[in-house]
């Protein structure tokens, strides 16, 4: 098998695309890639968030831990994560937090002084740095103007309550804690392949088309109501439930329809927290795999490599 | 009210709510104009939100917030030292009403006693009881029974008997004649010879009338012993008669006996009626040393004391000091025992009371809601008292009693069920005279022949004795008590009528060997009655329902919706019908969804978690310094709930978390009830949670312990080491975090001050911590699983919060956990709450009618997920999260509300490396409180022995343990006469100089022998050697005889 390439070239098809949404279709590759950078825009893509949190006053309802646990919910403009360094990791400041490379400041300060109930939002966050702030989430592309947009409410402060605090935000992957994680969702599934048996579909009466169409709960087939045959409507509606093939068999006439997963084509559906755009956050995913892969052949070529991974080494290096 | 002491400001100072306690006094000399006069008899501990309670003018929500109070605050309970606490709720004898029994312990009284009698509870106006006996003899005769003073007095019937009745006994047949021959041998024949009888024999007994005549001392003998809910003698005399009837009947086996274990023939003892009681008792102990103390005054000549001068009875009566009362009761309230010599005709003195602990509110009102059967029943080794009896249906809950020592002996009575009180339905105190005076009214009116005017009554086969509250007040034909019954039920429910509603009607039919037939009416306070609903009452009239109680009930004909005709067909048709099925559900079991659906223990076990949920304690959780409090950081509603859940506003105090849950085998770290949790849906915020710690420090109450008064917080200016802990006042800054070993407070001489210092201590879930569904199916953390290896589903890329085990349903059957499931998707997905009230599929079955109805729950939850596109069954295709590929089954996933039990391996841990020892064994020491090990016992001990780790087990039960070196003496073979002797060449080898003085060999020498010759060290456990000196404290030697390793043949 020596000198066998398994070396693919996976093909992108970009399908739909939104600054928090993208879907796409990820061909001629196989699951563990699929998979891989599912894992990685989940959980290792870095971006910032609140981590530290110095509070001077509260006299809120909430305690100092859950306000800390909130304010690092909060998503953060995160296009500068991928350059910035790991606190852990900063030469500058010994990962106390306190340097530009490492960390960016935020400030909160709110006070209620009227009968009104005073809600303490993202916005309400002052950042040291205007490219890393709390997430907007003011929907541009709606029509109609939408004034009252308040961020994400931290804190509903009454008469007299007061919040005042330092926060510090760092650098971080989803690994460590969710909220560096920049995807809402990252889900893929395997394209179907369906097909028909016209023979014996059009050896059903239109009650049973009719029957056979309805009992999948999502849309695969419809029947056409012209032609009365049933066609397929939208194959990736089709969750693998089987249910259509255990109608079919229900009704005694089973490969009625056959579908099949296609094995190396994928429809990838992302959504981003707003941290990173969803198409960056893709790009990102794919460098930081990157730089895993790099880390793994570094130490692969290295002597060492045969002591940390000891026979794997040796394949991996095409032994 | 300026200076008013409020019940927050009690539970946070850890004072006691209570009340200035004043007695009015009269004085009376001779004839003259009596003289009233005002004592303090102490604070008495007040009830929250009863008459006198500050919070009683509270009516509306905000108000009670004004108040620092929970806007629901209902109180009921009481503020001891801070501590809540309410007493509990004891099942007792129904009053009133003679119940005939049957005991194998009644032949062992006196030589001729069977094991058959009848007893009565008498219960008086003011609550105190006397029960009372009557035995049966073997030749034929009676005996009353009753107990003065912890000993039981018996006394022949015919003594009574013609002590009541003077003029002379008629009735009763040919036992009469038994029961007048003993009078006879007895040598009484007259009214006066018997009361002169009785009173020989009980002027002793009656504390404060030794000095009366005999007829007096009988006439309070019988005044308050016998028949004590019974004024009039012709009124006791008739209940004689009714009893001796029921006797004989139980010989004749002509009636069954009644079952003391039903509740049937049971009633409950009411905090306030435990008070009165317990209040009366001490005030006539208090009377009667009052009298003591002036009779002692006067008799001694030598002090100036004038009985006629007031401020000298003042005076003594001020000695007697009257607020030991006030401090009985509030000891009473705090320790729950009751300190007295009569034991207030009560089955136990101990555990009156309990704490009612806020774990969260479905413990706090379960508390309120339970009734205990009496730790006397405790104890006992039959299960027969802990029974579920039919009679129960209804009153008490079949689901919500605790599993093992306390099963079915602690009961939660039902949503439904109600206890009567002295308080009619509009809060007015009711006048029993007058309803009784109606009543009898009413029954005449039906034709009941009264029996005060004397008639001879005929047995039970044509005619019925009424018996109201204990009074036999008349007979009935036996075929016209039907109507009369009905015609009562008629009234009670009636707006206007005098008749309560809560009138008992219990109508004993005639029958062939059941129960002793009759009618008993009961109006009297603390009994259990529940509504339902009266169809035998036309439909013009608007109420139709009907409050009844066990007695009644067992004789009624009551149609359940889930029931059927109950087997009765058509010739017993239903007067009655339920209101709905979970009606016979307590508060916390109806909030179990679809319980119908579940195998009944798993409710049991949730009705146990659910009070050991952390979630929302209280709503003015900042107003109170309770020691524990377990906080819930982000509780939801659940999604799938019961009608109760918004009855009872539940939201309130919310208790769990709507986790997305899969069912499969994943990671195998979900074996054995083990879950696993998504460490991303911690990350965000899933059950994270708080203990509320309160520490209070009472320097008053440290300086009288360490004699030193006059300490205040403080701090220090000089050391400055603790002021990033300490603020200036002594206390720690606000929102302070404190590590273990940080200071957080600090102490200054001056003056005396009492603080509250609350930590607040993180609790996120971590591995080992508990949590369940409402089905009763727990389940320990055993991961916090990266989100990435989770299942995902490739539609909607969830994965679950939570995964547990399909291994978990088929031998438990919680069916109903699968239903919220599914229907809690459902109801996810378009948004709505789905009700999940049990039964409510037999009610449908009624209203509806229609075979529309004919589709199953399941079919209506499944097409809700059929219209969002998801799968019929709840059921998802999901990828493996590690390597991206389809799971080779279908995962049933879903949301089910989760709780988060309060046990958490935080508060469990146990480790020891070196601690403390045993003082006398020199073994560590056991307990985690006190940083004790875990034991190595017998068990584990065979299991190293069985795997020959010698060395292993050597180093656990000695190395480790109490390893000891010890000197012997094999001349005499002792371990104990050896003794060390003093080096005299101390001095010497301080001379020597630069050197390092050498370690000198301890010289030993045994006492006994007077040498050192013999003298052995040996290891052995320290505990070998205390058993040398226990056993030679007996004067009994050990001798040990040593030998070498090759000799240990010899």
């Amino acid at each position: 098998m020596e000198g066998v390439s398994y070396q693919r070239f996976p093909k992108i098809k970009i399908r739909e695309v939104r600054d928090d949404y993208m879907k796409f279709e990820l061909r001629e590759t196989d699951a563990s890639i699929a998979n891989a950078l599912r894992r990685v825009m989940i959980a290792e893509v870095p971006t910032i968030a609140i981590d530290l949190v110095e509070i001077e006053v509260n006299s809120s309802v909430l305690n100092d831990e859950f306000i800390a646990h909130r304010l690092g919910l909060v998503p953060l403009t995160s296009e500068r994560a991928m350059g910035m360094r790991f606190s852990r990791d900063c030469d500058a400041c010994d990962g106390d937090g306190q340097c530009e490379y490492c960390s960016v400041e935020f400030h909160l300060r709110a006070k209620c002084i009227n009968d009104q109930t005073l809600d303490v939002t993202s916005k309400d966050l002052y950042s040291s740095d205007h490219t890393v702030v709390p997430v907007d989430f003011s929907d541009s592309s709606s029509s109609f103007e939408n004034s009252e947009n308040k961020g994400i409410i931290i804190v509903k402060l009454r008469r007299g309550q007061e919040l005042i605090l330092r926060a510090i935000a760092r650098k971080g992957i989803g690994k460590d804690h969710a909220k560096w994680s920049p995807a809402a969702t990252v889900t893929f599934m395997y394209e179907p392949e369906i097909y028909i048996n016209e023979e014996l579909m059009e050896s059903l009466t239109l009650e049973e088309k009719r029957e056979f169409v309805e009992s999948s709960p999502t849309p695969v087939f419809k029947l056409d109501e012209n032609t009365y045959q049933v066609e397929i409507n939208d194959a990736e509606a089709y969750t693998y439930d089987e249910e259509v093939i255990k109608k079919a068999e229900s009704m005694g006439k089973p490969g009625l329809v056959e579908i099949r997963a296609k094995e190396d084509s994928f429809i990838f559906t992302v959504e981003s927290t707003g941290a990173v755009k969803a198409s960056q956050l893709f790009l990102n995913a794919i460098d930081v795999l990157k730089q895993k892969l790099d880390a793994v052949r570094l130490s692969a070529d290295t002597v060492e490599a045969d002591e940390q991974f000891g026979e794997l080494g040796a394949h991996m290096r095409g032994g | 009210m300026a200076d008013a002491l409020y019940p927050f400001e009690c539970r946070q100072a850890k004072l006691t709510y209570a009340g200035k306690f004043l007695v009015d006094i009269y004085f009376q000399y001779a004839d003259g104009a009596p003289i009233r006069e005002k004592f303090n008899f102490g604070q008495f501990p007040v009830m929250l939100k009863s008459k006198l309670c500050h919070l009683k003018a509270a009516d509306d929500p905000k108000k009670l917030v004004l108040y620092k109070e929970d806007p629901s605050e209902m109180g009921g309970y009481f503020i001891l030292n801070g501590l809540e606490r309410v007493i509990r709720l004891l099942i007792l004898p129904k009053r009133n009403y003679p119940m005939s029994m049957v005991r194998n312990s009644f032949r062992d009284k006196r030589e001729g006693y069977t094991d058959k009698a009848v007893a009565i509870r008498c219960v008086r106006q003011d609550q105190s009881a006397v029960t009372i006996k009557l035995y049966y003899l073997n030749n034929g005769s009676a005996r009353l029974g009753f107990w003065i003073q912890g000993r039981e007095y018996l006394l022949p019937v015919g003594i009574i008997l013609k002590v009541r009745d003077p003029v002379g006994t008629q009735l009763i047949g040919e036992r009469a004649k038994i029961i007048l021959d003993e009078l006879h041998n007895l040598s009484l024949f007259t009214h006066a010879q018997c009361l002169q009888h009785i009173g020989e024999h009980f002027r002793p007994a009656m504390a404060g009338l030794e000095n009366e005549s005999y007829s007096t001392v009988a006439e309070a003998v019988l005044r308050d012993y016998i028949f004590v809910h019974l004024d009039n003698n012709h009124d006791k005399f008739n209940l004689l008669i009714f009893m001796l009837q029921k006797l004989f009947s139980l010989i004749d086996q002509t009636s069954m006996p009644d079952n003391p274990d039903s509740l049937q023939n049971q009633e409950v003892l009411l905090p306030g009626h435990l008070i009165t009681i317990y209040l009366k008792e001490k005030l006539q102990e208090w009377l009667l040393k009052v009298k003591r103390l002036l009779q002692d005054e006067t008799d001694n000549r030598t002090k100036k004391f004038e009985l006629s001068s007031l401020a000298d009875v003042k005076k003594v009566i001020d000695k007697n000091s009257p607020r030991h009362i006030s401090a009985a009761v509030e000891n009473l309230l705090k320790t729950g025992r009751l300190v007295t010599q009569s034991g207030l005709d009560l089955q136990q003195r101990a555990g009156m009371t309990v704490q009612a602990d806020r774990l969260n509110f479905l413990r706090f009102i379960s508390h309120f809601r339970a009734v205990h059967r009496g730790a006397s029943f405790a104890g006992l080794r039959t299960t027969s008292v802990r029974k579920l009896l039919p009679e129960s249906w209804g009153f008490l809950c079949p689901v919500h009693t605790p599993d093992g020592e306390p099963c079915g002996l602690l009961n939660h009575m039902t949503s439904s069920c109600r206890i009567t009180s002295n308080y009619d339905s509009k809060g007015n105190v009711r006048d029993f005279l007058k309803v009784r005076m109606s009543i009898l009214n009413i029954l005449v009116d039906m034709g009941m022949t009264p029996s005060l005017p004397k008639l001879v009554q005929a047995g039970p086969p044509k005619v019925l004795s009424v018996i109201l509250d204990g009074r036999v007040v008349g007979s009935i034909p036996s075929d016209i008590v039907g109507k009369a019954v009905s015609h009562l039920r008629r009234l009670k429910v009636a707006a206007t009528s005098v008749i309560p509603e809560d009138l008992e009607v219990g109508h004993i039919p005639l029958s062939m060997g059941g129960a002793y037939p009759g009618l008993y009416l009961f109006t009297s306070a603390s009994r259990f009655v529940r509504p339902v609903c009266n169809i035998s009452i036309p439909p013009e009239e608007n109420n139709k329902i009907e409050l009844i109680g066990p007695f009644e009930q067992v004789y009624m004909e009551i149609s359940c919706p889930d029931g059927g005709d109950g087997g009765r067909k058509n010739v017993f048709p239903a007067t009655h019908e339920e209101i709905h099925p979970t009606g016979i559900l307590s508060v916390v079991a109806n909030l179990t969804p679809w319980s119908d659906h579940n195998q009944s223990p798993r409710n049991m076990y949730q009705c146990q978690m659910g009070k050991q949920t952390m979630g929302f304690s209280s709503q003015a959780i900042n107003c109170r310094a309770d020691q524990k409090l377990y906080h819930l950081q982000t509780p939801q509603t659940p999604i799938v709930r019961t009608k109760a859940y918004e009855k009872y506003n539940i939201d309130d105090y919310p208790l769990g978390t709507n986790a997305i849950v899969a069912v499969l085998a994943y990671s195998g770290y979900d074996m054995e009830d083990a879950m696993v949790l998504n460490k991303s849906s911690v990350d965000r915020g899933l059950c994270h949670g708080y203990i509320y710690q309160t520490e209070t420090i009472d320097l008053a109450e440290q300086g009288i312990k360490s004699d030193r008064s006059q300490r205040t917080f403080g701090r220090s200016n000089l050391d400055k080491s603790s002021h990033q802990f300490i603020d200036i006042d002594g206390l720690p800054y606000v929102g302070q975090r404190i590590n273990p070993n940080d200071p957080y407070y600090s102490i200054y001489d001056e003056h005396v001050q009492k603080a509250n210092i609350r930590l607040r201590r993180t609790r996120n879930p971590i591995i080992g911590d508990k949590f369940s569904s409402r089905h009763g199916q727990k389940g320990v953390c055993s991961q916090l699983w990266a989100d990435v290896d989770m299942p995902f589903s490739g539609v909607t890329g969830m994965r679950p919060d939570l995964i547990i085990n399909p291994h978990a349903f088929p031998s438990r059957m919680t069916i109903a956990m699968l239903l919220e499931s599914i229907a809690a998707k459902g109801g996810a997905l378009h948004g709505n709450f789905v009700d999940a009230t049990p039964f409510s599929s037999s009610i449908k079955k009624n209203t509806g009618g229609s075979e529309s109805e004919s589709s199953s729950l399941v079919d209506e939850l499944g097409s809700l997920l059929i219209a969002r596109g998801f799968n019929y069954h709840g059921v998802e295709v999901l990828y493996s999260g590690v390597y991206g590929t389809e799971l080779t089954c279908e995962i049933f996933i879903g949301p089910v509300y989760y709780q988060r039990l309060r046990h958490m391996v935080s508060d469990k841990f146990q480790v020891r490396s070196t601690g403390t020892v045993d003082q006398v064994t020199r073994q560590p020491i056991k307990g985690r409180k006190r940083g004790g090990g875990i034991r190595f016992g017998e068990m584990e001990r065979d299991s190293l022995l069985a795997h020959g780790a010698a060395y292993l087990l050597h180093d656990r039960l000695h190395t480790s343990s109490d390893h000891h070196i010890s000197d012997i003496c094999s001349l005499c073979g002792s371990i104990l006469t050896t003794s060390i002797i003093k080096s005299q060449k101390r001095a010497v080898r301080d001379m020597v100089g630069d050197l390092p003085p050498g370690r000198v060999p301890k010289k030993v020498t045994c006492v006994a022998c007077q040498s050192s010759k013999g003298i052995e060290t040996v290891a052995m456990p320290y505990v070998f050697r205390y058993l040398a000196v226990e056993l030679a404290a007996m004067n009994i030697k050990m001798t040990l005889q040593l030998s070498n390793g090759s000799g240990a043949r010899t």
